[in-house]
């Protein structure tokens, strides 16, 4: 199982959800996708949209306006 | 093939990150309880879908919920609380330990606060899935209104939100039709509010109805209403569908576990303890009379206080009160009683002619009976007597004699 990190620092919306949108799509499932943002709109866009497709997903503050959100890909 | 999760231990967990747990949070962290909160998606909860609070002390400017339980979030990251955005999978709350399982951790706390919330209920009505949320139904006029420009719209239910909130539509849409359940001038909201709706131009009534289905292509296109009393069907073509008929509380997660009522509601007592030890709910997802952010601070603070409270008395309980290395004997009493206060010194006299043999705990069931609920002492004074951490005899009818004697058979 792999663990895949994406840099998003400093890329606004839609770009990280775009990104992670592409990224998943290559991996395979029980993969896990960590995206990296400071942009507070892809905070609530990103685990939306991954959530409604089924994944796991989980969104930690790393830092003050930084967070990491965690997807595990289940399908 | 499942990961390997990652174990963390908690004194408190808190389940939902709305204003009742971010309350709860901030009395656990100021009490130094290693605390968690977990919220599956983002902090603030239902507060944050209203456009401004009107009514919560000392915000007089009506900020957004948001405003609010951000400042609330803020205040519980100061007091050393951990934060988490995942969703809970499942529970574990009969032990002793609690266990609370997310995708990534499986989290061991010495107590739980549920602060789940709830979320619209929805009519039932045919077809209503293909058309929720963005397809033409919504729940928050606050956040959809504006869309609805010049348009027609439907609103269901008649009770407070829904003809406020349906007011507030007439200041966008060109017409608001309502579906009320009762008879005619009959609803369920304030006096204040139905009279200002029944002289809205922009409002129609369609009385004794409910919602049958909804009908569309891609988007919603028709609300079919059905006449309660002639069953007849009632076509209504419009641009988008609000339904304001309750809220269902988020309770799913712990069915089976914790007690609830028939509509799904977690009951809880003055302290915010379910019917489990060690578990609290807080705010919306309880029994309660009113559901505001003001009433589910206030859970938050009660079931703050009393977790704490909880868990030092689990500490007490089990190091010093049901201690393995000697006979014990427990003195449960109540300090206001005269007669119990007096027996004190008698505790002293019999401590003392043990000399170094036997270990006295006085319990003043005074602020908490908790103490003496888990020896099943109910009348006050009591005493208890203890061997090797378990309970050997318990005495009602207290004298120095067979408090002596019963020390005696064990020694």
């Amino acid at each position: 199982m792999n663990e895949v990190i994406l840099d998003c620092l400093g890329e606004a919306c839609p770009v990280p959800l775009v990104k992670a949108q592409n990224k998943i799509a290559e991996m395979n499932i029980g993969d896990i996708l960590i995206v990296q943002i400071d942009h507070s709109c892809a905070m609530k866009n990103l685990p939306e949209w991954a959530r409604k497709d089924g994944h796991n997903v989980e969104v930690e503050e790393v830092d003050d306006g930084e967070w990491e959100v965690i997807i595990e890909k289940l399908k | 093939m499942a990961r390997e999760k990652q174990v963390e231990h908690y004194d408190v967990v808190i389940i939902g990150g709305g204003p009742g747990g971010l309350s709860a949070a901030i009395y656990t962290g100021r009490a130094r309880l290693k605390t968690i909160l977990i919220e599956k998606a983002l902090i603030g909860g239902l507060a944050t879908y209203t456009n401004e609070i009107a009514n919560y002390p000392g915000f007089p400017e009506e900020p957004k919920g948001e405003h609010i339980t951000n400042l609330m979030k803020k205040q519980a990251q100061n007091m050393g609380v951990d934060f988490k955005l995942t969703a809970v999978k499942s529970v574990d709350l009969t032990g002793e330990e609690k266990i609370v399982e997310t995708f990534r951790n499986k989290y061991i706390a010495k107590t739980v606060i549920i602060a789940t919330g709830g979320r619209p209920r929805v009519t039932g009505g045919l077809n209503e899935e293909n058309f929720l949320f963005d397809k033409g139904i919504s729940f928050c006029a606050t956040c959809d209104a504006a869309a609805n420009t010049d348009k027609h719209v439907v609103v269901i239910g008649s009770g407070d939100a829904a003809i406020e909130e349906g007011m507030f539509l007439t200041k966008f849409a060109s017409k608001v039709t309502v579906s009320v359940m009762h008879d005619e001038g009959i609803m369920d909201c304030n006096e204040i509010a139905k009279a200002a709706a029944l002289s809205n131009p922009k409002m129609e009534f369609v009385w004794n109805s409910v919602v049958h289905g909804f009908e569309g292509e891609e988007h919603l296109e028709r609300v079919i209403l059905k006449n309660v009393k002639t069953d007849e069907l009632i076509p209504v073509s419009c641009d988008n569908c609000f339904e304001f008929i309750g809220y269902i509380p988020n309770t799913e997660l712990f069915e089976g576990q914790i007690k609830l009522t028939n509509r799904g509601y977690i009951p809880v007592n003055e302290k915010k303890e379910t019917n489990i030890p060690g578990v609290f709910a807080v705010g919306d997802v309880t029994d309660k009379w009113l559901r505001q952010v003001a009433t589910a601070v206030g859970d938050g603070a009660i079931a703050g206080t009393a977790a704490e409270k909880h868990i030092a008395e689990e500490e007490i309980f089990h190091e010093k009160i049901m201690q393995k290395d000697k006979v014990g004997m427990i003195y449960l009493y109540n300090a206001i009683d005269a007669d119990s206060r007096a027996f004190l010194s008698e505790i002293e006299t019999i401590e003392n002619s043990f000399n170094k043999a036997l270990v006295v705990n006085r319990v003043d069931i005074y602020k908490s009976t908790g103490i003496a609920e888990k020896l099943n002492v109910s009348t006050f004074p009591s005493i208890v007597i203890t061997k090797d951490g378990k309970v050997a005899e318990t005495i009602m009818d207290l004298s120095s004699d067979s408090i002596r004697n019963a020390i005696n058979k064990l020694s």
